[in-house]
């Protein structure tokens, strides 16, 4: 191989790696960030943090929605599988729960129109062992986030959101 | 003949940066440049945003303009940055946005500024929804997008938006419509003067 060849190899890998390597990191990066700003640099872990109505000041996650009442648990299934809930919102509002996996991939979600009386399920990593009779949600990482997001484009329908998702659990099985 | 040239580790440094540095360029122009998925009537929209299935350079511009998107099944997302003419989105224009029915639960249409998050106006109009307007007979509804609140219609509030975009959302979508965007009717962006003039 000549010299110049050689050079021009060496560059073209140089360059795919900081290609892909971008590509790859974003996402995780983006998501810790998220992570962080959501469990208030780790004091909220495993629990629900209630958003305030979205206004235009709300800056932890881009595009925001501002018909919608969020709620958000960073999970950590370092020392086992966790029980999520959600109640229904008052008249059957609309209200779903996502599972985001470290990578930001949307890992399941389930909403009230199949679920009426609320949702329900345990989240665990593969091979922690988990109840019969729930369903349950297999993470592929450790860390994530599940968000709870509401119908509410109104004052008046945001408290009454507010006040249902305040029975959210996102809490260790017992 | 063996190329026996020996090359200056300085060189041979300057090559490797020069091709990272590239590299990080060429990645962040990939992931950043338009905003992906396919375009209908002006649109964009991904099928796969959200999923599991959503590949490295996709996974990388969601997390950047859509982190914690829903899946389809859930809510599909069309975002547009232009009006039908094709001339970027602006602050100092308004906009007629017309469309019919939708398939799905709900929807709204909300304005982004171009640094993916609410424009900073305080005229609690960040958005409009399916609750707010008024389809005619043939199910046909208007909204604006304007920098001030126009008389009588609907409207997303764009004041300090600069260039922006908007983003429609459907909620709990229907079957036909998560297995082919195309099936839906978009609604059409029309500008209707800028600066108070036509």
């Amino acid at each position: 191989m000549t010299h110049r060849a050689k050079m021009i190899l060496a560059f073209l890998a140089a360059a795919a790696i900081g290609h892909v390597g971008l590509v790859l990191f974003m996402p995780h990066f983006l998501m810790n960030v998220a992570m962080d700003r959501v469990s208030q640099d780790g004091k909220l872990i495993n629990q629900f943090a209630f958003g305030s109505r979205t206004t235009q000041n709300s800056r932890t996650v881009v595009r925001p929605s501002p018909d919608l009442a969020y709620a958000t648990c960073v999970y950590d299934l370092s020392d086992g599988p966790l029980l999520i809930e959600a109640a229904p919102s008052p008249e059957q509002g609309y209200v779903s729960l996502s599972v985001f996996a470290a990578n930001t991939d949307n890992i399941a979600v389930f909403d009230t129109s199949q679920s009426p009386d609320g949702i329900r399920f345990v989240l665990a990593k593969e091979g922690q062992a988990t109840p019969t009779g729930v369903k349950v949600v297999i993470s592929p990482s450790s860390r994530g986030i599940v968000l709870d997001r509401r119908l509410a484009p109104n004052a008046e329908l945001f408290a009454a959101a507010d006040q249902a998702r305040r029975s959210d659990k996102c809490q260790k099985l017992t | 003949m063996a190329d026996t040239t020996k090359t200056s580790p300085w060189v041979f440094a300057a090559t490797i940066s020069i091709g990272l540095i590239v590299g990080l360029l060429s990645g962040w122009w990939s992931i950043t440049r338009g905003l992906g998925g396919e375009s209908y009537s002006g649109w964009y929209g991904s099928r796969v945003t959200g999923s599991a299935d959503a590949g490295p350079w996709l996974r990388a511009r969601v997390a950047i303009s859509g982190l914690l998107a829903l899946d389809k099944s859930q809510a599909i997302y069309f975002t547009r940055k232009t009006d039908d003419a094709g001339e970027p989105l602006r602050e100092e224009c308004s906009y007629r946005v017309n469309g019919g029915a939708l398939p799905g639960q709900w929807w709204s249409v909300t304005v982004y500024a171009a640094d993916n998050y609410l424009p900073l106006n305080d005229d609690d109009a960040l958005a409009f929804d399916a609750t707010e307007v008024s389809p005619d007979a043939s199910g046909q509804w208007n909204a604006m997008l304007a920098p001030v609140r126009p008389e009588g219609s609907p409207w997303a509030s764009t004041r300090n938006a600069g260039n922006f975009d908007i983003t429609l959302r459907i909620y709990q979508p229907s079957a036909q419509a998560q297995a082919d965007f195309a099936t839906i009717t978009m609604p059409k962006v029309t500008k209707m003067n800028c600066g108070g003039k036509a």
